[in-house]
């Protein structure tokens, strides 16, 4: 089981924080962000922050599953988790950047 | 023991029993697969009658051919049934027939669970049949968005019979994906690793975990919208606090995962069948597993673009557009796979390489309208348009259907053991072929004109009038080719003479089973060396008729499999599988009750019905494991194995992993739920939060607490061969402290006041339940071990009901916890 796990959670990572980030930014639209006091600069912020966090979990995923701790003992798994985890990183890239590029509420 | 010998006593042990009595009792994979295929083509010919009536509706302006309340039931009714009751099923049949032998075991991995899930997608969709025949059938459009399908839009019964049908029918995708994942994970021939894993396999795999993610959210939905159209719980109506948006997040993300759930089963076809028509092997195939896998994660992850029209800031749609556009890479990865292969090989032009050519030239164009409409001002002009019809006719008829027919035609010989002899297939491709550009090409262009889809009449003078007239000429001849296969197949099958073994020389295990297919799929279990054993070891069929696998000895009258390690394919253990039973149509005859309970509105009935069902999942359960230990016995090859009953975590336990693999997507998804109403709902917040109070938290700190504890304390004592009793105790005192929690939640809301009322309804609702299937599972382990049934070396049952008892803790601590949090922070 733990092969299947390195070949899904990079990708399955990615979609829970895609998904985090989505919801962050609905929240930060939302009348409970003014509530709070806080304004659109600052979610932009944090959006940028959850970015990178998210970023930085796939660059760990990426240096994890190919260090010899971690990765697997088939060559065929340890090359298929590997290039699904640069894969993640690649696609949290690309998705997620519309976080400093576009309004955040508009 | 000779072959001859060896077939007549497995197939004395496997096979059904005789006469239409045996179909009704038969849990063989063989039977199973092939009912579904007969039912899902039954459904596809009256979905396809329903699409002609619809082409016939728009084949002139003005057409007084159908009114449009009898429109809306018709086209409604024809993407239900084609998405529903004929995709997914057809594909499941197939792989419940196929899979076993290509990976070389002997059954799917629960076979009675595999016949539950025939016979509840056969009521369910007798249900929705009925409708139809009887003029009540759904007319809010297959996706039955809300308010269009809730009271206000659609008082009477169509809507219901939608939401309850449809919920019924999901049972069996849901039971179908548990079975495959299990099966794909646990039973293969010993050797067969996850890199020898056939093609095939790898895509269900895929698509069976997807169908257990992407379907628990649809399943949510109906569930909320049924409860709002039947007891006033107002999740989707804004003036107390719903949303109608809700639904469609639901709905989206259940469907988009839907289209890739039907695409990749026909591009695991074509995986599969391309190769050998090019006389090679496939190119790429650590690649095609990693795009397979990246397809079907990134899918998730684009339900909003079919939202792209209802407001969204930019950023939101600047995500989804981006995440649509990604899914471009790991589809051309397999399409520039496909296309190397043939490229390495020698292509040879036979029918089922025809329907792959037919793939190719409209998969392509419809995946490119599709990066089209991902991108955002274009999706704006074409939101509800025929172009939108045309492109995901291209998709999911060039994906699915048409390579559907490739595998129908490459498997026929194996299926029935004849060869084609009369060929009207080719006749019938090309009628197909054509017809089918001729209708859906030109529809584009209708689309771009401005032609709304689900208008039940075209205006004179619109500009649409000859496209559709050509359109509707287009779809006929399409129908007349699919009648055409049928009766093609049906002749074939009839009368064609007898096909040698492995007539196309394929390298896959499916081959070396007899023609057509003997219900124990394989004399004996091979050991497996690489992705194309039969090309290793041409030989190899007769070896397997030999008996020289494993488990080549049938051995008193049992259902013998092996179990391997998911990494390795190492056997594991000898599983014994249950015999044909009527108990799978019964089961799914009371679930139908409640069903037809709710829908009927006869509610006295959905009580019954559960009791019924708790009853006979007792006897289905009791009827496994066994009542002594026992040692370990010869598989063959001078391996000795522990029995499965006798592992700490059996196939059971895996099985049912996997099944709260999607009940936690169900949890989540009710969260989520909660938290975009909360968010985004305009009438929030509700008059009043509801505050936690003293007595909940205790009762839910304090029962996860005693019921976690508990089952361990049981396992333990089992494990040290003491009584589990004192363990079993505080597991059901804990269990029933978490079903107190709930009720308090129920006690101090109304459940029709505001969406937050309802939502907090449900979550209590669904904590009880869980509550409810985790007290009876401990009741029934205490009776397991009163009668002898658990030991230390047997504490398998007792793991599975852990499994249950600590996720009914979870959703109790989770779920209690959100429905407070609010109250407790204002």
């Amino acid at each position: 089981m733990s092969d299947i796990l390195r070949i899904s959670l990079p990708l399955t990572v990615w979609l829970a924080s895609f998904s985090a980030v989505y919801g962050l930014q609905g929240i930060a639209c939302s009348q409970h962000w003014a509530a709070a006091g806080l304004d659109v600069a600052t979610a932009r912020v944090a959006l940028t922050a959850a970015w990178i966090a998210a970023l930085a979990v796939q660059v760990a995923f990426v240096f994890v599953l190919g260090s010899p701790r971690f990765a697997s003992r088939s060559l065929f798994v340890r090359t298929v988790s590997r290039i699904l985890a640069a894969a993640g990183l690649v696609t949290t890239l690309w998705t997620l950047f519309p976080v400093v590029t576009t309004s955040v509420c508009i | 023991m000779n072959a001859l010998r060896r077939h007549r006593e497995l197939e004395r042990i496997w096979s059904s029993r005789p006469g239409w009595r045996g179909k009704l009792t038969t849990v063989n994979n063989n039977d199973i697969g092939l009912m579904f295929v007969f039912v899902a083509t039954a459904y596809f010919v009256i979905g396809g009658i329903l699409a002609m009536l619809i082409r016939s509706q728009l084949a002139s302006p003005h057409s007084a051919f159908m009114g449009p309340d009898v429109y809306n039931q018709v086209f409604t009714m024809h993407g239900t049934i084609m998405m529903f009751l004929f995709a997914i099923p057809l594909f499941e049949g197939l792989t419940m027939h196929v899979l076993p032998r290509m990976l070389g075991t002997r059954d799917m991995a629960f076979p009675r669970l595999s016949a539950f899930g025939l016979w509840c997608y056969v009521f369910g969709g007798s249900i929705l049949i009925f409708a139809l025949l009887a003029g009540v059938a759904p007319d809010s459009g297959w996706f039955m968005y809300p308010p269009l399908a809730s009271t206000l839009g659609s008082p009477g019964v169509n809507a219901d019979f939608w939401l309850i049908g449809i919920t019924f029918v999901e049972i069996s995708a849901i039971s179908a994906a548990v079975e495959i994942v299990t099966t794909v994970l646990l039973y293969r021939a010993p050797g067969m690793s996850l890199e020898k894993l056939p093609i095939f396999a790898w895509y269900m795999l895929v698509v069976a975990v997807m169908i257990l993610t992407a379907f628990p959210p649809l399943i949510l939905g109906s569930i909320l919208l049924e409860l709002e159209r039947a007891f006033g719980m107002p999740f989707f109506q804004v003036a107390q606090g719903g949303d109608s948006l809700l639904w469609q997040h639901l709905f989206w993300i259940f469907a988009h995962p839907e289209v890739y759930i039907i695409f990749l089963p026909g591009a695991a076809v074509i995986s599969t069948v391309l190769p050998v028509m090019a006389r090679t092997t496939l190119l790429g195939y650590r690649w095609v597993v990693v795009a397979t896998v990246a397809l079907g994660i990134l899918s998730f992850g684009l339900w909003v673009h079919h939202m792209f029209t209802t407001g969204l800031p930019h950023m939101g749609l600047a995500f989804f557009s981006a995440a649509s556009t990604l899914v471009a890479v790991p589809t051309g990865i397999q399409i520039f796979a496909w296309i190397g292969t043939l490229w390495k090989g020698r292509p040879e032009m036979h029918l089922p390489m025809l329907w792959i050519v037919a793939f190719f030239a409209t998969f392509v164009l419809g995946g490119l309208t599709g990066v089209m409409v991902a991108i955002v001002p274009f999706n704006w002009q074409t939101h509800d348009t025929y172009f939108i019809v045309a492109h995901f006719h291209y998709v999911l008829v060039g994906g699915f259907v048409f390579p559907m027919l490739a595998g129908l035609y490459y498997w026929l010989p194996h299926f029935t053991g004849r060869k084609r002899y009369f060929k009207t297939g080719e006749t019938a491709f090309w009628l197909v072929v054509l017809g089918f550009h001729g209708t859906f090409l030109l529809l584009h262009w209708a689309g771009l004109l401005g032609m709304r889809r689900r208008i039940d009449t075209v205006e004179a003078g619109s500009g649409w009038e000859l496209i559709n007239l050509l359109a509707s000429i287009g779809g006929f001849a399409m129908a007349i080719g699919f009648a055409l296969v049928i009766l093609d197949v049906a002749v074939n099958v009839a009368v064609s003479t007898r096909s040698r073994r492995n007539p196309w020389r394929a390298g896959t295990l499916e081959w070396a089973a007899l023609s057509p297919s003997p219900s124990y799929n394989m004399a004996s279990l091979p050991e497996i060396r690489s992705r194309y054993p039969l090309y290793d070891d041409p030989e190899l069929p007769a070896r397997i008729a030999r008996g020289e696998g494993y488990l080549g000895e049938p051995r008193d009258g049992l259902r013998e499999n092996l179990a391997v390690d998911i990494s390795s394919g190492r056997p594991r253990c000898l599983v014994i599988f249950p015999t044909n039973s009527v108990l799978p149509i019964i089961m799914a005859a009371v679930t139908g009750g409640l069903f037809v309970g709710m829908l009927i509105k006869a509610y006295w009935l959905v009580p019954v019905s559960l009791v019924g069902m708790a009853v006979i999942a007792t006897w289905w359960a009791w009827t496994l494991g066994s009542g002594e230990d026992q040692d370990p016995r010869p598989v063959g090859n001078g391996l000795v194995l522990p029995l499965a009953s006798e592992l700490k975590r059996p196939p059971g336990w895996w099985g049912s992993l996997f099944l709260l693999l999607a009940d936690v997507v169900f949890m989540g998804s009710l969260l989520f739920g909660y938290a975009f109403l909360w968010t985004v709902a305009p009438n929030w917040p509700p008059p009043a939060y509801l505050k936690p109070g003293l007595l909940g938290p205790v009762l839910v700190l304090g029962g996860a607490a005693l019921s976690i504890g508990g089952i361990r304390l049981a396992q333990r004592a089992l494990r040290h061969d003491e009584k589990p009793w004192p363990g079993l105790l505080l597991n059901f005192a804990g269990l029933v402290s978490l079903g107190g929690a709930a009720a308090t939640v129920l006690a101090r809301t109304v459940h029709d006041a505001h969406a937050f009322d309802a939502t907090l309804w449900v979550i209590a609702g669904y904590v009880i339940f869980h509550v409810i299937v985790a007290v009876l599972m401990t009741m029934f382990l205490t009776l397991r071990a009163v009668v002898g049934y658990l030991s230390s070396r047997r504490i398998g049952e007792a793991n599975i009901v852990g499994l249950w008892s600590d996720y009914a803790a979870v959703v109790a601590l989770l779920g209690l916890g959100a429905a407070w949090l609010p109250g407790a922070f204002t």
